[in-house]
């Protein structure tokens, strides 16, 4: 008796492609990706877009960049003209973190502390940890490239702090500096530093105003945009039971047809999604102080977009579907998938260069960098109408075929 | 009772894969009658009702109501639909549920509340109206769910078997309430597998089988046709019988059923033929459980017309 049960459960299974394509596929797929972005983001495979200016073109600065982009991890951006070409693009997101080795600042090789620090890093605040991993690697560059002047500062270090070296010796160090800087272009790996390498950097943050705040923005447009996703997908549902009821039946055969139905639910959902981001971002206002009501059109603008798509979508997701088996589980494999590569689960950043640009394929990315925009990069209002259009007319034109799949629903 | 037909349905043609649902069924209906579809399981007759909801499309015939097709926005406003299960929101109250289900049927807004108002008192739960419809028992659910299609006072009702599920009692209030419906002008159109419910409600039945509509007419004219002056005659064998005993009771005139001891057949010349019947049936090896006679009625007509026993 055990074994017709089992029997059962494993033909039913079989017969059911959804069920089977959700049960054996869509799994590994989901690890494929996710192993992907924690691989990159968790392992040493992250690669940085680096918009790098050299203002001072010396000797010393080129060593560090040349060692420096040869780094896997460093993708330069190509065409940077200049220090405001890269905040520019930092700030739009083209490029992860920027690098100037700026002219007005201390020289490499005599740089204390006392002035400007030769390296300027341009930083987005909601992608701070880019400045970190950069800032890492340029250490190691620095120790690579020019390991003669590291030790030289050791060495100054030494004779200023601990003991004066005779002429003698001063030159014997000065011989052996000589040699290191031959010996450096081949060399590998770092040398301990025996001061703070930090008083080579200096940070700048990109962002528009609130910039401190700019990651909670960040997170609570990720999160909300999920969740629109997941409420419209779960509210669409709704479409099942009232046809489970008959009440799409009733309600077909009346004057409005089945359209009424999907374009009521489609209004419903869009007003949820936009209350609910709307709880998400005051929420994100009364206790981090993100400047919701500074930018409460542009936020507006976003939101309703993102709300019309989300219900579209979810109506589509749920209508597309032949059971309610398949309806419970697509839209959430879906959605998933959706926001693990979109970013609203881990920052595009951390994934490799091919999953940004597929991430490109998603909603999540579009509302995810309209948001930025508005919280970190003060955008015009205008600069964000193609992307909450594009949002809102691929809504509309999931709601388009919502209305298609619908009939499937009650036509026999 | 109006003469032109407000329905009328050709040669409906619907095929789902390799079944054929309806093979050119034709019918008509006048506004102020009750028709009902009787039929076995599979004769046709919820997909002959939901063509005429609009909800099946045909693969060819065609239907008319009161001069346009199901999928005309004017005749979906004269049509309402009752489908077999409670189409109504259960955690929604009753009156909810009708202002909804009213605006969805194409009522003006302005003109919701009163139709609300009356449908509720005619189907006897104005009392209830507060009440969420899963608090209700299954009668008044089945009394809400027919209220909810005529809100918008439509000339046809169509009702996929309307009391299926429910206890004598509700039956019966479930069956006042579409006769005041019939009442008040509207077509009634329904399914039952029920016959004396269609005794009780019908002015006229149709009888489904093999997706053609076999007959439709009033009971007495349809008895008067099958039977004439004959008697229906009921045979319960004690077992299956062989085939020279089905051989024999061909030739006298029995018809087999879906039940394979059950045979109908007809008596003719009057009861004292019954014996003379008896005894030749014992003759020819009928090991006899039942003979009974009876007055031909709409069971009779019901297995003359589809060879099979109704459901009980």
């Amino acid at each position: 008796m055990t074994l017709a049960i089992f029997r059962a459960a494993l033909l039913l299974l079989l017969r059911d492609r959804g069920a089977l394509l959700m049960t054996l596929v869509v799994p590994v797929v989901f690890f494929l990706i996710f192993a992907e972005i924690f691989a990159t983001a968790a392992g040493d495979q992250l690669q940085l877009r680096v918009a790098i200016v050299d203002e001072v073109r010396s000797e010393d600065s080129t060593r560090l960049l040349k060692a420096l982009t040869a780094v896997p991890a460093v993708r330069p951006v190509a065409g940077v003209a200049d220090r405001e070409a890269a905040r520019d693009l930092v700030r739009r997101g083209t490029a992860d973190v920027g690098l100037v080795i700026r002219a007005d600042g201390e020289e490499l090789a005599t740089a204390n502390g006392l002035a400007a620090p030769p390296l300027l890093l341009l930083v987005d605040p909601s992608r701070s940890v880019t400045a970190t991993v950069l800032a890492g690697q340029l250490q190691r560059a620095y120790f690579t490239a020019l390991p003669d002047l590291a030790v030289g500062r050791v060495a100054e270090l030494v004779g200023t702090e601990f003991t004066e070296f005779t002429p003698a010796q001063q030159a014997e160090i000065d011989a052996g500096l000589a040699g290191l800087r031959e010996a450096a272009g081949a060399a590998e790996g770092s040398r301990p530093a025996g001061w703070t390498f930090d008083e080579l950097l200096e940070r700048d943050d990109v962002a528009g105003q609130n910039a401190a705040l700019n990651n909670v923005a960040y997170y609570a447009g990720a999160v909300a945009f999920m969740f629109l996703l997941f409420a419209a997908a779960q509210g669409a549902l709704g479409l099942l039971d009232d046809q489970e009821a008959g009440i799409l039946d009733r309600v077909a055969a009346g004057p409005g047809g089945i359209a009424v139905v999907t374009n009521g639910r489609f209004l419903f959902l869009t007003l949820q999604g936009l209350v609910q981001a709307s709880l998400i971002f005051g929420c994100a206002w009364l206790v981090y102080g993100v400047d919701v009501p500074g930018n409460f059109g542009p936020w507006l603008m976003i939101t309703v977009s993102s709300a019309v798509l989300a219900a579209g979508l979810g109506l589509l997701l749920v209508t597309g579907c032949r059971t309610r088996a398949q309806a419970q589980v697509l839209p959430t494999v879906v959605i998933l998938i959706m926001s693990a590569i979109g970013g609203s689960m881990v920052p595009r950043f951390f994934m490799p260069h091919w999953l940004q640009q597929v991430g490109w394929v998603t909603p999540n990315t579009w509302a995810l960098e309209a948001y930025s925009g508005v919280f970190w990069r003060s955008e015009p209002a205008l600069q964000l109408v193609p992307i909450c259009l594009a949002l809102a007319g691929i809504g509309v034109a999931a709601l388009g075929l919502s209305h298609w799949f619908g009939q499937r629903l009650v036509r026999d | 009772m109006d003469s032109e037909p407000l329905l009328i349905v050709r040669g409906a043609l619907r095929r789902f894969g390799d079944r054929t649902a309806l093979a050119g069924a034709d019918l008509a209906a006048r506004k102020g009658e009750v028709l009902v579809l009787l039929g076995p399981n599979g004769a046709g007759k919820t997909t002959l009702l939901r063509a005429l909801a609009g909800r099946v499309r045909l693969d060819a015939g065609q239907i008319r109501i009161g001069g346009g097709t199901p999928d005309d926005r004017a005749v979906r406003r004269r049509v309402g639909f009752v489908p077999q299960s409670i189409a109504l929101w259960g955690r929604l109250p009753v009156r909810t549920n009708l202002e909804i289900l009213g605006r969805l049927a194409g009522l003006p807004r302005q003109d919701v509340a009163a139709a609300v108002d009356e449908a509720l008192a005619w189907s006897g739960l104005a009392e209830r109206a507060a009440d969420r419809v899963d608090d209700l028992s299954g009668g008044m659910q089945r009394r809400i769910n027919i209220a909810a299609g005529t809100l918008h006072r439509p000339d046809l009702l169509l009702l996929d078997e309307p009391t299926v599920g429910l206890d004598p009692v509700a039956r019966e209030s479930v069956h006042r309430v579409l006769a005041s419906l019939r009442d008040r002008g509207m077509g009634l159109i329904l399914t039952t597998h029920d016959l004396p419910e269609a005794e009780a409600l019908a002015d006229r039945v149709a009888v489904l089988a093999g997706g053609v509509v076999r007959a439709a007419d009033t009971i007495p004219i349809l008895v008067g046709r099958l039977f004439g002056s004959d008697q229906e005659v009921l045979l319960m064998l004690a077992s299956e019988p062989a085939p020279d005993l089905r051989d024999f009771l061909r030739t006298t005139l029995f018809s087999p059923t879906n039940e394979p001891r059950l045979w109908v057949g007809r008596l003719r010349g009057g009861l004292e033929q019954l014996p003379g019947l008896r005894s030749g049936l014992v003759a020819a090896g009928a090991d006899i459980d039942e003979l009974r006679v009876r007055q031909p009625g709409l069971h009779g007509v019901f297995v003359e017309l589809t060879g099979t026993v109704p459901q009980q």
